[in-house]
């Protein structure tokens, strides 16, 4: 129970201030990225018109994402669907790696989830001025008057917050509500369940979530 | 408890009737449209067994009450729990429903119904999931350390935020997964497109929650001078009730305006881009009541 809210962090005195490493977090997305560089390997490595079992996984997958970017975005989707396929492919292997014992989500750390969602927003509002040029889109802020345009800002922030924040409380939350019931239980009988609800399931959908609004934020601003 | 029991029951009761409708209906179909009817259930219960977890904890843990901030932290806790379970409650029910009322008519796709009704319902407990991260950031960190004047009013503020903040999300997030569900027994091919923008349509209607949520977890974290005068502590009270109650109407409505993109689609999905744009530009106008009262609330926690 008291392992609730700890954060294992290291903390290094620097010109007078202080700089904060989350060590567990970095340490889990390491992991991940090493796991999904290893996926990637075995991939490629002897593509063949008759494909393996891992270059046929990879296969499906890349088809369904640049499938869903080419709906979103046109004939845009060639530069933007690499992003949004190694979004979804991280998101999805942080959720599903608390599965291992003694690995932890890194998306349970609110900074994973809004250092991601930082970088949607500046990657979709580059996209915008790209697409528009920056007259129009600084007009759109001045929409319906120009006297809106604090506010339409703040609507702007508000979607960052909100797209972190959906992730991070989703796992947070599973992985708490795992831990409090299995703690009450003595991991009798629900765990399993439980394991397979919030960490298989709602990580699933909740990678799935993020990856589809930082998309369709891209193209809000592109079209 | 008593609160978030309220919503799961409407959920579930309308789940029922209108499983029942649809047996009448069709009544060969009844073993797959009673196992649906179950599962929708189980489903929408889940949001008050959350409830009867925080429920458990308070009744059969032993606090050591050192502070009346610690007093305010477990009450608000329960409130938090027991009105974020509402919405959740309420919105599970109505995919349940929809799902039955389809498989009445068509029982051959009894299969895709019921897994698009558990994605919907699934991601209808995310505002729920909310409540109860707060309840329990509430019931288990250390607030001895607080002081009394504004640290009560700010941990029952952190409670009514998310709390009341939830119905909304939860009953539109409910509608939306309602109408997908019904696109899907009216036109089966539409299956892909129409989960998509359920799922889009759903997460946008729980921003309300989320900023419910921001302004729970500032209300908690921020630590306030100790005043003797009373105007702060009603300020963030105030600011959490500001909060809660602001964001339950766009929540519904965004809901409704989603659910009205999902229907659109199943109808004609040639349209997919235009429709999922213009429901995402209304999204974000009946969302902007929600970002109102966020700045207002952040105002009084941050200016009074």
């Amino acid at each position: 129970m008291h392992e609730l809210g700890r954060i294992h962090q290291l903390i290094i005195p620097f010109m007078g201030r202080e700089i904060i490493f989350n060590i567990e977090a970095m340490l889990m997305t390491w992991i991940v990225i090493t796991g999904l560089l290893f996926f990637g390997f075995f991939a490629t490595r002897k593509a063949s018109r008759l494909p393996g079992s891992v270059q046929i996984l990879g296969e499906i997958f890349v088809k369904m994402i640049y499938d869903l970017t080419k709906d979103a975005l046109g004939e845009r989707s060639k530069t933007y669907a690499p992003l949004i396929c190694a979004l979804f492919m991280f998101l999805l292997t942080c959720n599903w790696i608390g599965l291992f014992p003694h690995l932890h989500e890194p998306t349970k750390d609110l900074n994973t989830p809004l250092s991601l969602g930082i970088m949607g927003f500046f990657i979709a509002h580059y996209a915008g001025i790209r697409a528009k040029g920056i007259g129009a889109y600084l007009k759109e802020y001045c929409e319906p008057i120009f006297l809106m345009a604090p506010l339409n800002v703040i609507g702007e922030l508000a979607k960052v917050v909100s797209i972190s924040f959906r992730l991070f409380g989703n796992i947070m939350g599973g992985s708490i509500i795992i831990l409090v019931v299995s703690y009450l239980t003595y991991s009798i009988m629900l765990p399993p369940f439980l394991n397979f609800f919030f960490v298989i399931f709602i990580g699933a959908i909740q990678a799935f979530v993020f990856t589809m609004l930082t998309l369709v934020y891209i193209s809000v601003q592109v079209n | 408890m008593g609160v978030g029991a309220i919503g799961a029951a409407i959920g579930e009761g309308y789940t029922a009737a209108e499983a029942n409708l649809a047996i009448s209906r069709n009544t060969k179909s009844a073993g797959d449209i009673f196992k649906s009817m179950l599962i929708g259930q189980a489903i929408a219960e889940s949001a008050s067994i959350f409830a009867l977890v925080i429920a458990m904890i308070l009744l059969f843990t032993k606090f050591s009450a050192t502070s009346y901030v610690t007093v305010c932290a477990i009450f608000a806790a329960g409130l938090s729990m027991g009105f974020g379970a509402i919405g959740s409650g309420i919105g599970a029910g109505f995919p349940a429903g929809a799902a039955c009322t389809g498989m009445s008519r068509q029982p051959a796709l009894s299969g895709k119904l019921t897994t698009n009704m558990l994605i919907g319902s699934a991601v209808c407990q995310t505002p729920s999931i909310f409540a109860l991260v707060v309840s329990f950031i509430l019931i288990f960190t250390d607030f001895s350390g607080y002081p009394v004047s504004p640290g009560c009013a700010a941990v029952l503020g952190a409670g009514l935020a998310i709390g009341l903040g939830a119905i909304g999300s939860g009953i539109g997030g409910g509608v939306v997964a309602e109408s997908s569900c019904n696109g899907i027994a009216r036109q089966p091919l539409t299956i892909t497109p129409v989960t998509n923008v359920m799922l889009l349509g759903q997460a946008i209607a729980q921003t309300p929650a989320i900023l419910g949520l921001l302004i729970s977890f500032i209300l908690i974290y921020k630590g306030f001078p100790a005043t003797d005068s009373i105007a702060p502590s009603m300020a963030l009270l105030g600011a959490g009730i500001c909060m809660g109650v602001g964001a339950i109407g766009p929540g519904i409505g965004e809901g409704i305006a989603s659910s009205g993109g999902v229907k659109a689609i199943a109808r004609n999905q040639e349209v997919v881009g235009v429709i999922t744009r213009s429901m995402l530009v209304g999204m974000a106008v009946a969302e902007s009541t929600a970002i109102y009262s966020m700045v207002i609330a952040l105002v009084m926690i941050f200016v009074a």
